[in-house]
């Protein structure tokens, strides 16, 4: 089956279009700038050069519309005609406590999805966006919701339950609903397999490190505990996120700097984090440059990164009753073999120890612990596209 | 340069607050001037107002990238021609409105809505330059625009329904809550603030409490952002007065005749935080200065 991956943004759109008989990837790409008049699609087949588009792309509409004609054209498309493609699967953030797993979309659905927005406004307006612009352009394929937050679904309540009066969790759903679902359940599937298990005979960790990260507590197989709450800027420390911080700290600053809501929303969320700390910037490869270097707060900000995730692991092991892997994975995690090797530090009590060489010269999936440790630490590359091509494949053929 | 939707006439603050506001939106916003100068000048102000947001952590630097791509300067009225919403930022003068209203009349598409800002000028008298009242339309924002969340919404005599809805889906696309407002002298917010500013000067003029008191008694007691005589120095006193002006010509009520005290420092140039000095100092970036006892004021009045 051919699947088309979407996953829109407020001013993008990012795509891939998959095999489901191979997993392979058939072509690639992004349509970024939406809105404004020199939008630029990059397209990329499997086995042909990077092409870019450059046009008018007012709205997501005329972006999908860009795409499948990419995907159609005759130098640079994999398929000959729009109805090659089987399904469409949709990345959308927010599920909320009604979706537990992936489903088709209906009309009802929408309805039930655009009741979602109050909890994801920043997110969920764009994943109907392009959901709405798929259904335009291709009337005929059925499509999928993936949810970002359905991992998570099975948390237990001591997990999700914040301390604040319980009414306001009745009253507007406020509770732990976590994120990096796709990310977390693919690295925890694929791990265990590369031990040669499955994640149902593990108590495993998996630290997706990106420019937002979360930490989740994979309990054989069922996500007990993440990092991320009721918004993705609870937990670790981010490139521009602050994390974890203690409430009263906002209100102290509202009523200091006289900041409206907005103001106070966009400090937690884009002026915090590695980069605020640092004044150097939110990306780790620069960080650790940063920190050699001995500019600004580099340094600081790379230790309050791996300090903070330390904690976390050591926490979500006592959750589980004890560990048998640690899994890093997106940008940071993949690539940054100095995080890797700070963070599982001083861990050797947990049974965590780190093969310093195999570290270092970790590519694609791989295992960094030593030999005998008794904690096996992975790296894997994760793959959010292929879970959602995976789900969307399942419940179409269900439908058939 | 690409022609926009959404063209603004008039690239003073007001015209600069709308034009972040649309770009900010997503939208992208032609903001014309009478010389090119004059509305790359207002394209300036809009990157230091959106400085001053950075440093007070509401926007980073590549939300300022963003919104300033969508925002294209212009001397070129006829621009309009292609734009489906045009507004006017121009000054408050009937006369020259009117003269603008006529040319756009001629320039514009028959869909296009025709907006004007003005806070206190007849919708109708406007409109009655063109040949199509129907289409034109009052939208009055406040200052700061990005942060005041109402936006006035004020039908003329002849304004259609359809021009309503217009007007109400570029108050949504800027994110603002909107009232109607049938037309009539002041509106609302005007008319209810004018008076209030008035009364304040009264009473600091008869000697009943000093300016930072009289400010300090209206936020704490009733829950105000400001005070009446600081917003009335960040309003411009010589725009108040002009406001009451209007009101009490058009209306012929005693209360709006402006404070004695509000005409003698609008006399003396003491005309608010543009001047640095109006019922309390402001340095060149409008920072409130220390307290300066109210006598000082008058006195030197």
């Amino acid at each position: 089956m051919k699947i088309l991956v979407i996953n829109a943004g407020s001013s993008s759109v990012k795509y891939q279009l998959i095999d489901t008989e191979t997993e392979k990837v058939m072509a690639k790409g992004m349509v970024s700038r939406i809105g404004m008049s020199e939008a630029v699609l990059t397209h990329k087949p499997h086995d042909g050069r990077e092409v870019k588009v450059t046009g008018e792309i007012l709205d997501h509409t005329i972006a999908i519309e860009y795409i499948v004609t990419v995907l159609m054209s005759e130098n640079h498309g994999v398929i000959k005609d729009a109805s090659e493609i089987d399904a469409v699967g949709h990345r959308v953030v927010h599920g909320g406590e009604q979706f537990a797993h992936s489903v088709l979309i209906t009309p009802d659905l929408m309805t039930e999805l655009r009741s979602l927005i109050e909890l994801a406004p920043l997110h969920n307006p764009h994943n109907i966006r392009g959901i709405m612009a798929c259904q335009k352009n291709l009337p005929n394929a059925p499509q999928v919701a993936v949810f970002d937050t359905a991992f998570h679904h099975e948390m237990p309540p001591h997990a999700y339950i914040y301390g604040i009066p319980y009414v306001l969790y009745k009253r507007y759903g406020i509770r732990r609903y976590g994120f990096h679902g796709m990310s977390h359940l693919y690295v925890t599937e694929r791990g265990a397999q590369l031990l040669g298990k499955t994640s149902e005979e593990l108590r495993m960790i998996s630290c997706h490190l990106g420019n937002g990260a979360s930490i989740t507590a994979v309990d054989h197989g069922v996500s007990i505990d993440t990092s991320m709450g009721f918004t993705p800027l609870e937990g670790l420390l981010m490139g521009t996120r602050s994390g974890d911080l203690d409430p009263a700290i906002i209100l102290h600053l509202m009523a200091r700097e006289e900041l409206t809501l907005h103001e106070a929303n966009t400090l937690l969320n884009k002026h915090s984090g590695l980069a605020g700390i640092s004044g150097v910037s939110s990306d780790m490869r620069e960080i650790e440059q940063g920190a050699r270097e001995k500019t600004g707060n580099a340094a600081l900000a790379l230790n309050v990164f791996c300090y903070r995730l330390k904690k976390y692991i050591a926490a979500y092991a006592a959750a589980m009753g004890g560990l048998d892997t640690v899994v890093f994975t997106a940008g940071v995690g993949e690539n940054s073999p100095i995080v890797r090797a700070k963070t599982c530090e001083k861990l050797e009590f947990l049974g965590i120890h780190i093969d310093d060489e195999k570290n270092r010269t970790a590519k694609g999936d791989a295992i960094i612990s030593t030999e005998d440790s008794p904690v096996k630490v992975l790296v894997i590359p994760t793959n959010e596209e292929l879970v959602i091509a995976r789900d969307t494949q399942r419940i179409v053929s269900e439908q058939k | 340069m690409p022609s926009t939707n959404i063209i603004i006439i008039g690239a003073g603050v007001m015209g600069q607050g709308l034009a972040e506001a649309v770009a900010t939106s997503g939208e992208e916003v032609t903001l014309v001037d009478k010389t090119t100068k004059l509305a790359e000048k207002g394209v300036k102000g809009i990157g230091e107002a959106i400085d001053r947001e950075i440093h007070k952590w509401g926007l980073t630097k590549s939300d300022k990238k963003a919104i300033m791509a969508r925002i294209y300067p212009s001397s070129d009225l006829s621009q309009a021609e292609d734009a489906s919403i045009i507004i006017e930022c121009i000054p408050e003068y009937l006369e020259t409105k009117r003269t603008l209203f006529e040319k756009l009349d001629s320039i514009c598409d028959e869909k296009a809505t025709l907006i004007t800002n003005s806070g206190t000028l007849s919708i109708s008298e406007i409109a009655a330059a063109t040949e199509r009242p129907q289409k034109v339309i009052g939208m009055h924002f406040l200052t700061p625009v990005t942060k005041v969340p109402l936006v006035e919404i004020v039908k003329g005599l002849k304004t259609d329904q359809h021009t309503f809805d217009k007007a109400v889906e570029f108050a949504d696309l800027l994110n603002k809550q909107w009232i109607t407002v049938n037309e009539y002298p002041g509106f609302v917010t005007t008319r209810c603030i004018v008076p209030l500013i008035n009364e304040a000067m009264h009473v600091l003029m008869e000697g009943v409490a000093s300016a930072d008191d009289i400010d300090k008694a209206m936020k704490l007691g009733f829950g105000f952002n400001v005070g009446p005589l600081s917003l009335a120095d960040m309003m411009g006193l010589d725009v108040v007065m002009s406001w009451m002006e209007n009101l009490l010509s058009e209306l012929s009520e005693h209360k709006y005749n402006p404070c004695p005290l509000l005409r003698k420092m609008v006399r003396a140039g003491r005309l608010g935080v543009k001047t640095g000095r109006g019922f309390f100092r402001y340095d060149e970036e409008g920072n409130r200065l220390p307290d300066t006892p109210l006598n000082h004021v008058v006195e030197g009045a």
